[in-house]
């Protein structure tokens, strides 16, 4: 005569569920391992090429609903940054970039944030509502591929002939304030300027 | 029925726990989808407590309604969570298509949209079966099985919070640091 074990039926079920959930997560984690160990060693392209024109880009600017074109530009250098406002690494960019230009380090540098949210979803971070930068969506989906944004926050350091200088991630003072220098690509060190002469620089780039 | 109604009950108190241990791993993207839905003259902590204790909050319910079987209050509660849920999902769909809704934190990439809203909605019909009568015999539960279903809950949350920080730290590899992925206009 053997033991008879009865499970209680409400045990029974939670068990069965419980049990698919941590299956689940274990195809999940397989899957995931997959990803990383197949991934290519090369990182995935974020940003326009280096070196190369920028491409064509007009926007729409959210404070008067205005087409605008950024891109080609011939009125100095240009420091586009991608992001949203619910992207909260993307705020941390738009908040230094604020404190950057408040403190004039982007002068002579047009600043601009290109948002891909609806213009209403500005109210839902205080960062962006509250920025003194300008804010536009772009007025076309067509030109965006070149600009590569697989992933937000991107930032585009456009020196005055439209070329791109610098672009990929930045969120830290430091790395937009790298931004902000790339887009003065005359090198002032190599022209043997000095300080002042760099400082010139920027002032002639505004007028060019 | 009742074998339904059970079967309903344990699911959804499963994947409570479940999208709550994944909303944890990444509360800063679900504060971000919170935010959607928070008046702008909020404090600025107010969405992230937000997002916490909604997070804290479907873990709590997942756990108690798994362990507690017999606690009659625990169905209707849930079920308002889930109504809440649906509501949720059709604002997000008429206000916010297409913006992620990180229901299960970085473990979904799925968005407001209108498959969203059949899924609250079929969560929603799952708590209304559960709250469907059941003979207290079958939801009998020793404390060695309550103390097991609560240590199961414990475990799920834990994995749904490996796997979504596995998932986050992959993307973020493949980009940015705490990236947005699709930006499209």
């Amino acid at each position: 005569m053997g033991t008879v074990i009865r499970i209680p039926v409400y045990l029974f079920a939670a068990q069965w569920a419980m049990l698919a959930a941590l299956a689940m997560f274990v195809v999940i984690m397989y899957r995931q391992l997959g990803r990383l160990l197949t991934r290519s060693d090369k990182a995935p392209e974020l940003g326009p090429a280096v070196g190369g024109q920028a491409a064509a880009l007009s926007y729409i600017s959210t404070a008067d609903r205005q087409e605008r074109q950024l891109i080609p530009r011939e009125d100095g250098p240009a420091l586009v940054a991608f992001a949203d406002p619910t992207c909260p690494s993307c705020e941390q960019l738009v908040g230094v970039l604020g404190e950057l230009a408040s403190a004039g380090q982007l002068d002579g540098i047009r600043t601009l944030i290109l948002i891909s949210d609806p213009p209403s979803y500005l109210r839902i971070s205080d960062v962006f509502s509250g920025s003194e930068l300008e804010i536009g969506r772009p007025a076309r989906s067509d030109g965006l591929d070149a600009y590569q944004v697989s992933a937000t926050p991107l930032l585009v350091a456009i020196d005055a002939s439209g070329v791109v200088r610098a672009a990929g991630s930045a969120v830290k003072t430091a790395e937009v304030r790298a931004f902000a220098e790339a887009c003065w690509p005359a090198a002032p060190e190599a022209a043997g300027l000095s300080a002042g002469g760099r400082q010139l620089l920027r002032v002639e780039g505004n007028v060019t | 029925m009742t074998g339904v109604a059970l079967a309903c009950k344990v699911v959804i108190a499963v994947l409570f726990v479940a999208a709550g241990g994944a909303k944890l791993a990444d509360l800063a993207g679900f504060t971000a989808t919170v935010r959607l839905f928070v008046p702008a003259w909020t404090a600025s902590w107010a969405p992230r407590a937000i997002a916490a204790m909604i997070a804290g909050l479907e873990v709590l319910v997942g756990a108690a309604s798994l362990s507690s079987p017999l606690a009659g209050w625990l169905n209707p509660a849930v079920l308002v969570v889930c109504c809440g849920f649906v509501a949720v999902s059709v604002i997000g769909h008429r206000r916010y298509p297409g913006r992620a809704c990180r229901c299960f934190g970085a473990l979904s990439g799925r968005s407001f949209n209108r498959a969203g809203v059949a899924r609250a909605a079929l969560l929603a019909a799952g708590a209304v079966l559960a709250v469907w009568p059941v003979s207290p015999s079958m939801l009998q539960l020793g404390t060695l099985g309550r103390l097991g279903m609560v240590a199961g809950a414990a475990v799920i949350t834990w994995c749904a919070y490996t796997a979504a920080v596995a998932i986050g730290a992959g993307r973020a590899v493949s980009s940015a640091p705490e990236a947005q992925q699709g930006w499209v206009p």
